[in-house]
């Protein structure tokens, strides 16, 4: 099970959310006849925008060992009947996260974070309070598995500072750990390539393999954006905007693939 | 053919405080509430449970107070909450957690069902999931290791070989032979891990329907110790094609497990105050709740 948590509108955009935004960049981070691991929400959002678009022949799996499902109504997990529909291959761990992920032929994986450092390390073990006392979450599931053998992650999450801290409370799933490459780790996977948030898209230095800004969303200001983020930024000189969701994308989310908002609220 | 048709409750009384249990719900479907509930009513004592992603079972056997060791990968009971009797037992450290990945678990499970003593894995390295394990309870299950032809550096995992694994399934026959419907997650591993294996069946269908199709058996018969005929028998959790989760039971669990008091309270109205299973499905609301909850026949759910 991956962590995606609900992400509320920040942008100054009257008719566009944050939410789609993200959805439309995270689609245009997949390929056509890519292999992608998904999780709830909007990284399967994203996943299906591609595959309506410009991408039909994704092979999307989840771990339960659930290949291509077409949901008719809105999982809450990924233990939900409601994922299993009109799938083409039913399996389990060993076929979609051994035969498949540890295999080595998954392109690309969703991640959900509690906390991601500079070095894409991600958290969703515990959390740290301010009197030092220590609350446990969900743990890795297979999230440890996919930041670990696929070919590049993506994560998607809100832009907030104590989730974006200097060095995550917990190394559940590696990134770029104290800043070493991944052959350095012993890590068959790439590693993360894009971080999507609400305010911004973000990559890593190919050298320094720190987070740097790739774009900034729509009316987000640079200084809000490094208000937001609790380790230093790479920030490149020119920056780009990233690019607003098209009309048809919009209409696919608003219509078809979202159509009662329950992950682009 | 052998008739290994039992009730829970005799099944349980064949198991010892302390045994390992490997349980095989995944957060919200096909739990082995029927097994736990039982469990707890002839409180076995000391336990062992292994879990790829922990569930309401493991999270009712945990908060129950009867288990003392907890082999997992993660989880949670999806959108209705976290499982807060396991988190909480970490918080208080009243337990011995060996948290794992999903497919670490697996592959554990694999080495035991092919009879390896371990198994190497490319997942864990350079967390501090590795870090805690190597430096805790799962000390003596985990090793660094190199490939000795290539050079690789891996992971090596102790195999597991639970006591007793239960599965809970949609259809067995009196033999054992089961069949499962939607996707397994680690069910085939961790079944054909158990040194011993026990099947909870929503139905008891005869060996000439398995017949006709047994390219849908996972579990062969010859396997299998026991069944357990128990309809409704992962209630409030789901069973793909038989019937959904009870989402007000699942948010009702959810707010009894946040605080250990009401928590008490819940074990005592669900499990105490239940003679068996079936008095527990009359408290979740008879048949006609059952009704409302039995799948759509081309939805599964």
């Amino acid at each position: 099970m991956q962590v995606t948590e609900g992400t509320k509108s920040r942008n100054r955009l009257p008719d566009i959310r944050a939410t789609e935004i993200m959805a439309a960049a995270g689609a245009r981070e997949l390929r056509d006849g890519e292999v992608i691991i998904v999780g709830l929400g909007l990284p399967e959002v994203a996943t299906v925008l591609a595959k309506r678009t410009h991408a039909p022949r994704l092979a999307a799996l989840l771990e339960v060992g659930v290949m291509n499902p077409a949901p008719r109504d809105t999982p809450v997990g990924l233990a939900d009947s409601r994922i299993f529909y009109r799938a083409t291959c039913w399996s389990g761990f060993l076929d979609v996260m051994g035969m498949n992920l540890h295999r080595g032929v998954v392109d690309a994986g969703f991640l959900g974070a509690l906390e991601l450092d500079r070095y894409g390390n991600v958290n969703t073990t515990l959390l740290k309070q301010e009197s030092g006392k220590i609350r446990y979450v969900n743990g890795s599931a297979g999230g440890n598995d996919v930041a670990s053998l696929a070919k590049r992650v993506i994560v998607i999450m809100r832009h907030e500072k104590r989730k974006l801290p200097l060095a995550v409370a917990y190394l559940t799933s590696p990134g770029f750990v104290g800043g070493r490459s991944r052959e350095e780790l012993n890590l068959r996977g790439g590693g993360p390539s894009r971080v999507i948030t609400d305010m911004a898209v973000l990559g890593f230095d190919a050298k320094t393999h720190a987070v740097s800004l790739l774009s900034l969303h729509p009316g987000i200001r640079l200084e809000e954006l490094v208000e937001n983020t609790g380790f230093p930024l790479h920030i490149p000189n020119d920056i780009p905007t990233t690019p607003l969701p098209s009309a048809e994308e919009l209409r696919l989310l608003r219509e078809e693939i979202d159509p009662k908002g329950l992950h682009l609220k | 053919m052998v008739d290994k048709v039992k009730s829970v409750s005799e099944v349980v009384h064949t198991i010892p405080s302390g045994s390992h249990i490997a349980l095989g719900g995944f957060a919200i479907a096909r739990n082995l509430i029927a097994v736990v509930h039982e469990l707890i009513r002839q409180q076995k004592r000391d336990l062992t449970v292994s879990q790829g992603v922990v569930g309401l079972d493991t999270d009712l056997l945990v908060g129950a107070g009867l288990v003392r060791h907890l082999i997992m990968g993660g989880g949670s009971l999806d959108r209705f909450g976290p499982a807060h009797c396991v988190n909480r037992a970490r918080e208080t450290k009243s337990l011995h957690c060996e948290d794992y990945t999903s497919l670490s678990v697996c592959f554990r499970y694999l080495a035991g069902a092919l009879g390896l003593s371990f198994i190497p894995i490319k997942s864990l390295l350079a967390s501090e999931i590795l870090e805690r394990l190597e430096a805790g309870p799962g000390a003596e299950n985990v090793k660094r290791s190199k490939c000795p032809f290539t050079g690789e550096e891996y992971v090596l995992l102790r195999a597991l070989t639970p006591d007793v694994s239960f599965v809970h399934v949609q259809i067995a026959d009196r033999e054992g032979n089961c069949q499962i419907n939607g996707p397994r997650w680690e069910n085939e591993e961790q079944a054909k891990a158990g040194r011993r294996l026990v099947v909870v069946a929503e139905e008891i269908v005869p060996t000439e329907y398995i017949q006709r199709s047994p390219e849908r058996t996972i579990i062969p018969g010859h396997r299998v110790e026991a069944v357990i005929h128990q309809p409704f028998g992962a209630l409030p959790t789901a069973v793909f094609g038989c019937y959904d989760y009870d989402a007000d039971h699942l948010r009702l669990y959810v707010e009894h497990a946040k605080e250990p008091e009401r928590f008490k309270e819940y074990l005592k109205a669900f499990v105490f105050g239940c003679r068996d299973h079936w008095e527990y499905l009359e408290k979740l609301g008879g048949l006609r709740r059952m009704e409302e909850l039995r799948a759509d026949p081309i939805l599964g759910y």
